[in-house]
């Protein structure tokens, strides 16, 4: 039967069980004991999938009753945010506003205040969509994913987590519990900005920068890129060029220029490649001037 | 002086009679609906965009319950789901169900079964064998030598029509002789423009519930624009007597024009309530609906001259109309296109050749302003160049050039004319230039840098509705009940629809103003085809004109009624009787003048004409309306344009109308910012592409991927400005015209003067994507 005919989103036209563990070690036993099950948080990406038959898991593992999967945790030099905490309990916490202000922008920009309330941070990472704005958010602040599984527990890099589009490095029977995110210093600037076709748009393009500056020079830069790849995208030749530079406009339109060049977008339904390629090019052009503290004289 | 300023209830916002029960969730529309006993159904549908079905086998469907409808087991009946043309001008190719499917998601089979999980699982175990055809998605390669046919043979006034070359129908028009009227032209500018598709994206999908009755009959509830044409096609299709299809009122979550024809859904469902004996609930899912109906397409070539002094002489248009996989309202179509090209501006010398054409995808249908956004647009974009060229200014070149007051007007197509009565236009234009400072616009092009302004305008208008002194191929008249109740109050009846924006709230005022009572004392009835009139439909803007004609027709009669029964029962002349409000009493009272004691509230009146059997107080009547009134609107739009993202973000609206009378000011505001949204999103954003290599949606019907603009994408309200004209309608109700399609018209010929005013390029497709904007400002220059 064609995917015309099995879609149905009145209903969710597929058979699974439902499992409701109130701790991670029973979801991480779930998990292990039916392959083809999947944990659902706050739904927005997986169910929308069973609708469309793309994913039809046999098992749904529901994470909203396990406690210790909720909250933001201020720990001095880093935040800690559990993967089931809802996007706007991220967005509504004041330590991420304060502290994260990146995180607070790439949250912010997701959906609908509705969806928003449904959608968690962990979801939006686990979706491992290229667009997906929390995820680009956390890979440019260098922040960790904490993993349990069958064997205890693990960490990996925001930036090492994706393995594709929809595809993480999380084996059988494992889920992502929490991402502990490094507090940038004074010293640091950072901007996120993004692109869709109307105001509530899944991204077109977007870019988060993070510059750790002294006097007028970049120390350390984290430039990644959301839509233009299978996965969110660090910019390491971009990040390396830029240390040690004296920030100034012929500056960032050079950098803005390897930005353009250093992607390798594919056209889609919400651009084609060559848009996202310039685009691109403005749009560092406009986070590299934020963070980096040169408001006021990039509008020429 | 105001001629608004002896109006009671009408100019003045009052409550709506659905708001509360809209507002808290509690008004049930078709798709919120259900029966006991009632059974789901699904519909089978094309996965090939052109295909021959060779069998359909059933037997894998195991639920007892479920029943499944095939081709063969609807009437083999050939129809036209739009019923507002005579049979001259209505071209039939449609099938309950088809087993020759044009387009990916045309309705194969269906079935019904306990639950919306059980009828799913019963089409999923149904399998279709089809012979995949040769497919095409261009109007143009579809008139090519070749091509495969999409449609053989269709009906045109009950006879058999060979389609050739896949056009569906065409039309000419000549008046003047416009090879002489270009040679004289000083300045001549020719452009190709072309439109995109565009989902109507109305809250509400189609949805039908249909109960099967003891004797034959159905009883229908749907969303429906016109409830009288769905019965007489119900009737024409299944052969039931009329008088046993019952198609009840039931409220519509809007529907942009996408109603007026009967909606794919209600036949199938009929004919399977009438299989399964039980009541039969069919709602499409979105993504089925995104496969349901769409706008036109629409590519033109048109060609505008003007003599050295910036009058227009000369013009031609030829139009092509990619209208899909069927005809909808196609030839008729043909006629607006034309109408309302020539009733913008005189043109003493014009030619136009209009084809519609058949593709392989989604039937088109009307879509709010009927193709008049698309021709507008092109029109209201040339005008600008044609303007340039001559060295005037655009502003003061439309206002030579437009029609007006005394004009003949003939938009909704050449056998429908009158004569402009009313006409607000000047007062849009210069009051709307003042307020943007329409002449220190920037200069086309001067700016540079990544942000740049710009300032555009168009203006346009819509019909309001169909009328005219003489018949032409559209039907257009309505009809109203209104009935004077023991307690004082009235009810109006009609069959008119309510696509959500008011129009029989603004009907109901109409009667209360003419009785003078407040509207409280005016009862809106959920009515159906047994208890109205015919109503042709709710389109053409013809809502508070037509409707509102109509229900004042009656309601004077109903007056005239209560004079005569009071004047007997008062022993006084019916014409020197007077009448008063008491808002004492909350009564209408009626009374002669100077003489004490003479006088009756409506309530005493109906008790006294009961007690002593003198019937009820009541009239119903039909009314034609006698002319066509445009109801003319101006856009001024500010945009500014991100030439390093593309980003074009709108800052400030500046929106005139001229509907005559005015009912309710908010509800009429609402439609002009609803208008600019629609209108903004036709220019920079909509689309509804086919993918060339499945032949589906390239959003396969996802509302993820088709976007419509939230309020977020609007200007801030303090920056967006609507103004009505002082003017009036000698045929309209109390002066009234319509407004609901006007309010969209010339949005994107406004906001795409504005573009090209930020950035010096124009564009002649639509949408005008970022990827364009970016490729024509060049990237590297955006950055300089
Ligand atoms: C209308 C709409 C607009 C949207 N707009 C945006 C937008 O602008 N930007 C954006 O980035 N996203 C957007 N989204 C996508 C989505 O809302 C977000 O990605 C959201 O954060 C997903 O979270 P969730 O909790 O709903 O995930 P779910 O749908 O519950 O899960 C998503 C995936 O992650 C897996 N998963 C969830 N939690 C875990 C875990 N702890 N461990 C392992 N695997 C896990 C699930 O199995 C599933 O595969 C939008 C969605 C909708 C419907």
């Amino acid at each position: 039967m064609s995917a015309i005919n099995r879609q149905n989103t009145h209903i969710i036209p597929v058979d699974f069980q439902y499992h409701q563990p109130e701790t991670v070690g029973e979801a991480v036993k779930l998990l292990e004991a039916h392959p083809d099950a999947k944990p659902i948080a706050g739904g927005t990406d997986l169910v929308p999938k069973m609708k469309q038959r793309l994913l039809e898991p046999g098992h749904l593992v529901n994470l909203k009753r396990i406690r210790e999967l909720q909250g933001v945790e201020d720990r001095g030099g880093e935040v800690y945010i559990g993967a089931a905490t809802k996007l706007r309990a991220v967005e509504r916490s004041e330590t991420v506003q304060r502290r994260l202000p990146l995180l607070y922008s790439c949250v912010r920009s997701i959906g609908s205040v509705q969806i928003r309330n449904m959608g968690t941070l962990g979801g939006n990472v686990c979706n491992a969509s290229p667009a997906a704005d929390g995820a680009l958010g956390l890979v440019a602040l260098d922040a960790t994913v904490q993993v349990a599984g069958p064997g205890g527990t693990r960490t990996v890099k925001a930036g090492d987590f994706f393995a594709g589009p929809g595809k993480t490095v999380l084996g059988r029977g494992e889920l992502v519990t929490g991402f502990t995110v490094p507090v940038p210093g004074p010293d640091v600037g950072t901007c996120f900005i993004s692109v869709g076709r109307t105001a509530l748009d899944i991204s077109t393009i977007s870019i988060a920068v993070a510059l750790r500056m002294k006097g007028g020079a970049v120390q350390e830069a984290r430039v990644a890129l959301g839509s233009v790849a299978p996965t969110p995208l660090r910019l390491p030749e971009v990040e390396n060029w830029l240390k040690g530079r004296e920030l100034d406009e012929a500056t960032v339109r050079e950098a803005a220029g390897m930005v353009s060049g250093g992607i390798k977008p594919i056209t889609d339904i919400r651009g084609t490649a060559e848009y996202r390629r310039e685009a691109a090019r403005g749009m560092a052009m406009e986070a590299l001037t934020r963070a980096g503290g040169l408001e006021g004289r990039s509008q020429g | 002086m105001s001629h608004a300023s002896t109006l009671q209830v009408l100019g003045r916002d009052t409550p709506r009679q659905d708001g509360v029960a809209k507002v808290t969730g509690r008004e049930k529309y078709a798709s919120d609906m259900s029966l006991p006993g009632m059974l789901v159904a699904r519909v089978l549908k094309s996965p090939h965009p052109h295909a021959r079905v060779k069998s359909i086998d059933t037997r894998g469907v195991s639920d007892p319950q479920a029943v499944t409808l095939t081709p063969q087991e609807v009437p083999g009946i050939r129809f036209c789901p739009r019923l507002v043309s005579t049979p001259e001008a209505t071209y039939k190719d449609w099938r309950v169900l088809t087993d020759k499917p044009r387009y990916v998601g045309e309705p194969v089979a269906a079935v019904a079964a306990e639950s919306e999980e059980a009828a799913q699982r019963a089409l999923e175990a149904m399998r279709v064998e089809y012979e995949p055809l040769a497919a095409v998605y261009d109007a143009f390669a579809s008139m090519e030598e070749g091509a495969e046919p999409i449609h053989d043979v269709i009906e045109l006034n009950d006879q058999a029509l060979k389609v050739e070359r896949n056009v569906a129908c065409q039309m000419e028009a000549r008046e003047g002789d416009p090879e002489e009227g270009f040679k004289a032209a000083a300045h001549v500018v020719e452009r190709t423009y072309r439109t995109s598709r565009r989902y109507h994206a109305q809250l509400e999908t189609k949805s039908v519930l249909v109960r099967p009755e003891p004797g034959g009959g159905v009883t229908i509830w749907s969303t429906t624009q016109t409830l009288h044409n769905t019965r007489i096609l119900i009737h024409e299709i299944f052969g039931i007597p009329m008088g046993r299809i019952r198609v009840v009122k039931v409220p519509l979550g809007g529907s942009f024009g996408s109603s007026i024809q009967v909606n794919t859904v209600v036949p199938i469902a009929v004919a399977l309530a009438l299989k399964s004996r039980r009541p039969v609930k069919l709602s499409l899912t979105r993504e089925e609906d995104l496969h349901d109906h769409c706008s036109y397409q629409m590519v033109f070539r048109l060609k505008l001259g003007a003599d050295s002094d910036g009058k227009l002489v000369a013009g031609h248009l030829d139009a092509w109309l990619d209208i899909g996989g069927h005809q909808v309202q196609a030839y008729p179509l043909l006629g607006c296109v034309v109408g309302w090209w020539v009733s913008l501006y005189r043109l003493p010398h014009k030619s136009y050749v209009g084809k519609a054409v058949y593709t392989n995808k989604v039937p088109s249908c009307a879509f709010r302003g009927y193709g008049n956004p698309q021709i507008t647009w092109a029109v209201e974009t040339l005008m600008d160049e044609l303007a340039e060229k001559a060295g005037v200014d655009p502003l003061d070149f439309r206002l030579m050039n437009y029609i007006g007051k005394g004009d003949l007007f003939w938009g909704q197509g050449p056998t429908v004319k009158s004569i402009i009565q009313s006409c607000g236009v000047e007062e849009i234009l210069s009051r709307g230039s003042e307020m943007i400072d329409w002449y220190n616009r920037p200069k086309a092009g001067s700016q540079r840098g990544r942000y740049r302004r710009g300032v555009g305008m168009g203006r346009g208008y819509h019909t309001s509705s169909a009328g005219a002194p003489v018949p032409g191929t559209v039907v257009d008249f309505g009809g109203a009940m209104v009935k004077l109740n023991e307690d004082g109050t009235f009810d109006y009846v009609s069959a008119m629809m309510d696509h959500g924006g008011g129009t029989m709230d603004a009907n109901a005022k109409i009667v209360a103003e003419e009785l003078g009572v407040p509207i409280h004392k005016v009862n809106i009835v959920n009515a159906d085809t047994g208890t109205t009139v015919y109503d042709v439909c709710t389109h053409a803007s013809r809502g508070i004109y037509s409707g509102g004609g109509a229900a004042l027709k009656v309601a004077r009669q109903v007056k005239d009624k209560i004079r005569e029964n009071a004047a007997r029962l008062l022993d006084a002349y019916p014409h020197a009787l007077k009448f008063r409000y008491d808002p004492e009493r909350d009564q209408a009272v009626i009374y002669a003048e100077g003489v004490s004691g003479r006088e009756l509230t409506f309530k005493e009146l109906a008790y006294a004409m009961r007690h002593k059997n003198l019937g009820t107080v009541a009239a119903v009547d039909s009314y034609r309306q006698p002319s066509c009134p445009p109801h003319f609107t101006g856009y001024f739009v500010e945009v500014e344009v991100d030439t390093w993202t593309g980003r074009v973000r709108p800052l400030r609206v500046v929106a005139g109308a001229d509907i005559g009378t005015v009912i309710n000011p908010k509800l009429a505001a609402g439609q002009v910012h609803g208008g600019f949204a629609q209108g903004w999103s036709m220019v920079v954003n909509e689309d509804l592409p086919h993918d060339p290599a499945t032949g589906d949606l390239l959003n396969r019907g996802f509302l993820a991927d088709y976007k419509v603009p939230t309020t977020r994408d609007m200007p801030n309200l303090d920056d967006f400005t609507v103004f009505f004209t002082d003017t009036y309608e000698p045929t309209g109700p109390f002066g009234a015209k319509g407004i609901g399609e006007g309010a969209l018209n010339p949005v994107a010929g406004a906001v795409a003067n504005a573009v090209q005013n930020a950035l010096g390029v124009r564009f002649y497709d639509l949408p005008i994507t970022k990827d364009m904007i970016l490729a024509a400002v060049g990237g590297k220059e955006g950055q300089a």
